[in-house]
């Protein structure tokens, strides 16, 4: 793993929250800036930042973001205001909402998707 | 007007040898002031509230962390400023306030550049810098962090990562903010205000998690980071988990103890929020730099 640089130890750049692998979480997450989850989360995350989840998280929950990456197992429904994007390693078992779709070969959804009406105005 | 209050036996007693010197750059800057020594633990709050109660504006601990954060419980109001020469053996408030040097901090004083900090309660004691719990808190209880040059260095690293792979986790629960809870093993936490680690960010705690690292490599690493951050937790390199919240109310199994600025200062489970308690502190912090980070965000 790259070594942090001195912004991101001051949290200038990269994710405000990070939930690290081993760590479950129950309950509101809530933030104003970027979330990435690699650990257990039950419940609802909302930010008005991107949303990242690693291969080695399990989610129960609602998420409610900007860009949404899912590169570990979701469960629940997503709403994104903008890009929804599956990884290789990803799976969705929920509905989501977005202004566009990506899902990498080998990443697996079931749901329904929908896009936002002006998604294709912008 | 400044009121200095001197820990005589702050860094093996230098303040004797710096006296004079101190006092004549003091003079030459033209903020002299009444002076007070303190003659042992607390007394630097006493003095504080007497100087602040006598109309006093301007409250400079001459010392290093402890004296610091005794000064800062003295004061209740967010009208009178704080400055700190750091002749301590430690003097992490200070070096993250920008001041290194005793000279450096005389200038400051008479710049008196102001920024105001939300103090951190825990329990009944206000701090403004770091809080750690876990491998850390312990390793402080079991490692002499006192001592200098390469072979103590050399010897503190071989104990301290003797220390680390023996260290057995903590069953740890976190709940913030009455919205969400944290389960997890912890070798090591942090709490700190991240305005103290940015000034342009605003007042709010951040909570950093490391958990223990499997690769001996890794847990080395996070060893060197700790003896090299000397008590000013893992914010910065090794966190696992890091969020932000304005209260926390942590507790481990089995409790353990909880260090404030190199200092035990209590127990687990432990109450820890932002407070409204304002303190302005004289910094040297060069607020450009800040904006240049930002600015050079990809």
């Amino acid at each position: 793993m790259a070594r942090r640089t001195h912004e991101d130890a001051l949290g200038v750049v990269g994710a405000e929250t990070i939930i690290g692998a081993g760590v479950i979480v129950h309950g509101e997450l809530e933030s104003q800036s970027d979330i990435m989850i690699d650990g257990q989360l039950e419940g609802n995350v909302t930010t008005s930042g991107d949303i990242t989840i690693g291969v080695n998280a399990r989610i129960k929950a609602s998420i409610k973001g900007n860009n949404v990456t899912v590169a570990g197992q979701l469960k629940g429904n997503i709403e994104a205001s903008g890009e929804t994007s599956i990884r290789e390693t990803g799976l969705v078992d929920g509905d989501i909402t977005s202004a566009g779709l990506a899902i990498s070969s080998g990443g697996q959804f079931s749901g329904r998707s929908r896009m936002h009406k002006d998604s294709k105005e912008a | 007007m400044y009121y200095y209050i001197v820990n005589p036996t702050a860094g093996h007693g230098q303040v004797k040898n710096l006296q004079d010197k101190l006092r004549a750059r003091l003079d030459q800057l033209g903020i002299r002031g009444e002076w007070a020594t303190t003659t042992g633990p607390g007394d630097a709050t006493r003095l504080a509230k007497a100087a602040v109660a006598s109309g006093h504006t301007t409250i400079v601990a001459v010392g290093g962390d402890d004296t610091v954060n005794e000064v800062i419980n003295g004061i209740e109001n967010d009208s009178t400023a704080i400055g700190i020469i750091p002749i301590g053996t430690a003097n992490r408030v200070a070096n993250q306030l920008g001041i290194i040097t005793w000279p450096q901090a005389c200038d400051a004083l008479a710049a008196r550049r102001l920024t105001p900090y939300s103090l951190i309660a825990a329990g009944q004691k206000f701090f403004l810098s770091t809080l750690t719990l876990g491998f850390e808190t312990d390793l402080d209880k079991t490692v002499d962090m006192s001592a200098k040059g390469w072979r103590a260095k050399a010897s503190q690293f071989a104990k301290s990562f003797g220390h680390a792979t023996t260290y057995n986790s903590l069953k740890c629960k976190i709940e913030v903010d009455s919205k969400f809870t944290v389960n997890c093993d912890l070798f090591s936490l942090t709490v700190a205000n991240q305005k103290f680690l940015n000034p342009l960010a605003e007042n709010r705690l951040i909570i950093a998690l490391s958990d223990r690292p499997n690769a001996k490599l890794k847990l080395g690493g996070l060893v060197w980071q700790t003896l090299r951050s000397g008590s000013r937790g893992t914010l910065e390199d090794t966190a696992t988990t890091r969020f932000l919240a304005d209260r926390v109310v942590i507790e481990t199994e089995p409790p353990t103890g909880i260090m404030v600025d190199g200092k035990v200062a209590g127990r687990t489970p432990i109450a820890i929020r932002l407070t409204d308690r304002r303190v302005r502190f004289i910094t040297e912090k060069i607020v450009a730099d800040f904006k240049d980070a930002i600015g050079t965000r990809p």
